[in-house]
C-alpha cells in the first residue's frame, strides 16, 4: 500500500453516469448543456460533416443529459434487424445489449410499435425473460427506448440504459425524444447520400456506413493487437486530429487504399489515460481547412 | 410481421426462390429482377477484384451490350452507382445534361431506353458491383418500387456473396430468412481475416462463409471465435 498524499478525488471530474446530483458544483446545468447540443447541431447540420460521428456524438450528450450508462442509436436495416449505427460507447458488452434486442427487449417493442418504452426497474418486473437477466447481470436495471421516425414511419430507436433503477421524468423523456427525432434529422441531411432523394437510401447508406467501421474496426484491431473498443477509439482520434470524416477514413482502411504511413499514424496513436471526454470543440465540426 | 420484413422476403422469394427448371442463380437473376420490380431490363454487372468487371447477367441482350460498354468505358450510372456507392438515378436520358455520361447516353437511347436507376452492391467497404434498371418511358420511380429495388439490390449483393464463397444456392434463402446472421462481429472478422490473408474485406466475408459452411456453424459463431482470436485463417 503506498500512501498518496494530495491526490484529490476530483481529479476525474467527468460527470459519471449514476453520480448523484447536487455537489453544486456541476459544469453546467442540464438546461445549458441541451442548448449547447443543439446548437452544435444545428452548426453541423449546415456542413459536409460525417453521419456516424455526429451521432456518437448525440449518443455521448444522450449519457450526459439523462444521466444514462450507457446509450445506443439503432436503425432497422433492409431485413428489418435493428443494427446499432451509433453508441456512447463500443464496450463490447454494451454492444451485445444491443445486438440482443432483435430477439427481444425495450428496442425491438419500441421499434415494432412506435411507442416509447420506459422501464424502470428490471428487477421489480422483467418483461424479457432473455434480455432483462442479461442487462441486470450487466448493471443496467433501467431500460428505455424511444422512437426514430419520419412520418408514421419507424425508422430506428435511441436506446437507454440506466446504471440506477429509476423512473424518467416528464422532462427526461422529452428530452431523450427530441434526441431520437435529432438523429432522424441528421441522417436524413447527411450529403454524401443527399443526392439520391430518396429516405430509404439515406437510411441504407448510414447503415453502410457504420459496417465500414466494424470492418475498419477489424483490421485494425488485427494489425494493432488491441481490442475492437480500443480501434474504435484510435479511428475516431485520427479523424478529428486530422480533420477527416471518420466513415471516409474507415472506408479507406477497410478497402485497402490508405496509405501505409497513415495506418502506422493511427496504430501508434495511443492516448495514454487520456480523458475522452469531448473538447470544447464541436464533436463533429469536419470542415475542410 | 412488419411491412419491412414483408418486403424483404418478398423480394428475396421473387429473386432467389426454388422454382422448377430454373436456370442456376448467376444466369437467372435479371429476368427474376424484371419480374419482381416490374421493370423492362435489368443487368448486374459484378467486379472481380481491381476493376475488373465481369457482366454476370442481364435480361436481354441489349442491357447486356449497354451494361458492357459502360464499363468498359468507365462512364455511366451502373459505375457512377459502384463508385460512389450510392444509387444513381437518371428519370431521362434525352433531357439530361449532355455532360452526363456521354459516350454512354447515345447508345442507351438508341435502344430505346430512357430512364436508368442504379444501385450499388455493397456491403460496407465491400464494393462488389452495381445492379441497373433500365425503363423505355421517362420518369421517376414511385416509392413504393424503389424501397423494392433497394432491397432487391440488398438481396443481390448476398447472393453474390454466395456464389463467391461457393456454397450452394439451397443456403441463400435460409441465410435471408435469418435477419441475424450479418451483424456486428461477422464485419468485424472480415476486416480481420482481410488482414490475415491479405485480401480485400468481401473476398474476406466469403473465406469466412465457406468456412462456416464447412464447419457446418451459423456464420456469426465463426465470427465470434475470429474476433475472441480463437480461430486464424492464416495458418
Amino acid at each position: 500500500m503506498t500512501d498518496r498524499e494530495g491526490v484529490s478525488e476530483a481529479g476525474n471530474a467527468t460527470i459519471r453516469p449514476g453520480d448523484k446530483k447536487g455537489g453544486g458544483q456541476e459544469v453546467a446545468t442540464r438546461e445549458e448543456l441541451l442548448a449547447q447540443t443543439f446548437v452544435e447541431l444545428a452548426d453541423t447540420l449546415v456542413e459536409d460533416f460525417d453521419v456516424i460521428e455526429l451521432l456518437t456524438m448525440l449518443s455521448e450528450r444522450c449519457v450526459e443529459l439523462l444521466d444514462a450508462a450507457g446509450t445506443g442509436i439503432l436503425l432497422g436495416d433492409a431485413t428489418d434487424t435493428l443494427q446499432m449505427i451509433a453508441a456512447s460507447s463500443e464496450q463490447a458488452q454494451l454492444l451485445e445489449l444491443f445486438q440482443l434486442q432483435n430477439r427481444e427487449g425495450p428496442c425491438l417493442d419500441c421499434y415494432r410499435s412506435g411507442q416509447p418504452v420506459v422501464h424502470p426497474d428490471l428487477a421489480t418486473a422483467n418483461p424479457w425473460p432473455r434480455f432483462g437477466p442479461v442487462a441486470l447481470a450487466a448493471g443496467l436495471p433501467s431500460v428505455h427506448a424511444f422512437p426514430m421516425r419520419l412520418r408514421d414511419w419507424v425508422v430506428g430507436t435511441l436506446n437507454l440504459f440506466m446504471a440506477e433503477p429509476r423512473p424518467l421524468t416528464a422532462a427526461d423523456i422529452a428530452v431523450a425524444q427530441a434526441l431520437a427525432h435529432a438523429a432522424s434529422i441528421a441522417i436524413l441531411q447527411d450529403h454524401a447520400a443527399r443526392d439520391n432523394r430518396n429516405t430509404v437510401g439515406q437510411f441504407q447508406h448510414a447503415l453502410n456506413s457504420r459496417i465500414a467501421i466494424e470492418q475498419a474496426k477489424g483490421v485494425l484491431s488485427e494489425r494493432a493487437g488491441i481490442t475492437m473498443d480500443e480501434a474504435f477509439t484510435r479511428l475516431r482520434a485520427h479523424a478529428r486530429s486530422h480533420n477527416l470524416k471518420l466513415s471516409t477514413l474507415a472506408a479507406s482502411l477497410a478497402e485497402r487504399t490508405l496509405p501505409e504511413t497513415r495506418i502506422s499514424e493511427i496504430i501508434g496513436a495511443a492516448v495514454p489515460g487520456g480523458s475522452k471526454r469531448s473538447s470544447r470543440q464541436p464533436a463533429a465540426s469536419l470542415e475542410e481547412s | 410481421m412488419s411491412a419491412g420484413r414483408d418486403r424483404w422476403l418478398r423480394i428475396a422469394a421473387g429473386l432467389t426462390g426454388p422454382r422448377d427448371n430454373a436456370p442456376p442463380l448467376s444466369a437467372g437473376l435479371c429476368s427474376r429482377c424484371v419480374e419482381t420490380l416490374s421493370v423492362a431490363g435489368t443487368g448486374i454487372t459484378v467486379m472481380a477484384s481491381a476493376g475488373v468487371h465481369v457482366s454476370m447477367c442481364a435480361s436481354d441482350p441489349t442491357v447486356r451490350r449497354l451494361a458492357e460498354l459502360e464499363f468498359t468505358l468507365g462512364n455511366g450510372p451502373a459505375v457512377d452507382a459502384y463508385e460512389g456507392g450510392v444509387p444513381v438515378l437518371e428519370v431521362d436520358l434525352v433531357n439530361a445534361p449532355p455532360t452526363r455520361w456521354a459516350a454512354f447516353a447515345g447508345p442507351a437511347v438508341d435502344s430505346g431506353i430512357r430512364a436508368v436507376f442504379a444501385f450499388p452492391l455493397r456491403l460496407g467497404a465491400a464494393r462488389l458491383g452495381a445492379l441497373i434498371l433500365y425503363q423505355p418511358r421517362p420518369g421517376a420511380m414511385a416509392d413504393d418500387t424503389m424501397a423494392d429495388a433497394l432491397v432487391a439490390a440488398e438481396v443481390i449483393t448476398r447472393a453474390v456473396l454466395t456464389m463467391q464463397s461457393g456454397m450452394p444456392e439451397e443456403g441463400l434463402m435460409a441465410e435471408l430468412d435469418d435477419g441475424t446472421a450479418l451483424h456486428a462481429e461477422v464485419h468485424q472478422a472480415s476486416g480481420m481475416v482481410s488482414v490475415q490473408l491479405d485480401v480485400g474485406v468481401g473476398d474476406a466475408l466469403a473465406r469466412l462463409r465457406a468456412r462456416a459452411f464447412a464447419l457446418n456453424r451459423p456464420i456469426a459463431d465463426v465470427a465470434a471465435d475470429v474476433v475472441a482470436r480463437r480461430m486464424r485463417f492464416d495458418d
